[in-house]
């Protein structure tokens, strides 16, 4: 995949999506801000939950709590139309270091994934990777198929906004 | 390419599960393994989709947030 130049406003905008192997799953993107207002917004919870969920997904968190240190939980509820009840989601954070990394465990099934997002800041820019490991790649495989299942309609609906900014 | 660059490549999208080979005496058979490109480029592309959104979204509550801090910054040397 061809990289485009650090520092370019192509770059800063661009989502990186990977399969780095059968069973991980990485994300990157550059943010035009510094480490610890990136790190902010991923770890407060009214801010977490205003981007977490994309509008046009149709789902809606209905509660959110995440205890963001070494050692914290999380516990995420979402609601969506098609559901019967909501479905909630929780683990615990494994490793946390302020500005620079969260790492958590999913805990909903012995599949779950361990989840590392690093934040990398760089001239008052912030690089950020999520990288997603299960234990299989069945569990991988599994995870989107619970995901995107559900979802088609909703999926449609991101194709037309994305087809409509793009 | 050589035949043996030609090995190496195969032996690669068949451990990706992408082809499927068969050996008959001296021919070697490939086929389209079960894990088609397609499906490969379609789960990618959902991701893409789904994360685009999502760091869409964070990118404009962090930059919110970065101009209310600079602003704070300004305010308070005043």
């Amino acid at each position: 995949m061809p990289q485009a130049k650090e520092g370019s406003s192509a770059a800063m905008n661009r989502t990186v999506v990977e399969r780095k192997s059968d069973h991980e799953l990485v994300v990157m993107r550059t943010f035009d801000a510094p480490a610890h207002i990136v790190f902010e917004a991923w770890s407060k919870p009214d801010l977490f939950t205003r981007w977490w969920v994309p509008k046009s997904v149709g789902m809606s968190l209905v509660s959110c709590n995440m205890d963001v240190r070494t050692g914290g939980t999380y516990r995420l509820v979402f609601s969506h139309p098609a559901f019967d009840q909501p479905m909630a989601f929780f683990g615990t954070y494994r490793e946390v270091i302020p500005n620079e990394r969260i790492v958590w465990m999913n805990e909903e099934s012995d599949e779950g994934a361990e989840t590392t997002v690093t934040f990398e800041e760089l001239a008052g820019k912030t690089r950020v990777t999520f990288h997603e490991r299960y234990p299989t790649k069945a569990a991988l495989e599994e995870a989107l198929a619970g995901s995107a299942e559900g979802l088609p309609e909703q999926f449609a609906q991101l194709d037309a906004l994305l087809a409509g900014n793009s | 390419m050589t035949l043996t660059g030609m090995k190496k490549h195969v032996s690669i999208l068949e451990q990706a599960g992408l082809v499927t080979t068969e050996k008959i005496g001296r021919v070697r058979t490939c086929r389209l393994g079960q894990r088609r490109l397609e499906e490969e480029a379609a789960w990618i592309e959902q991701h893409r989709q789904l994360w685009t959104a999502r760091f869409d979204a964070l990118d404009e509550i962090v930059e919110d947030l970065n101009r209310k801090e600079k602003a704070n910054a300004t305010s308070q040397r005043r």
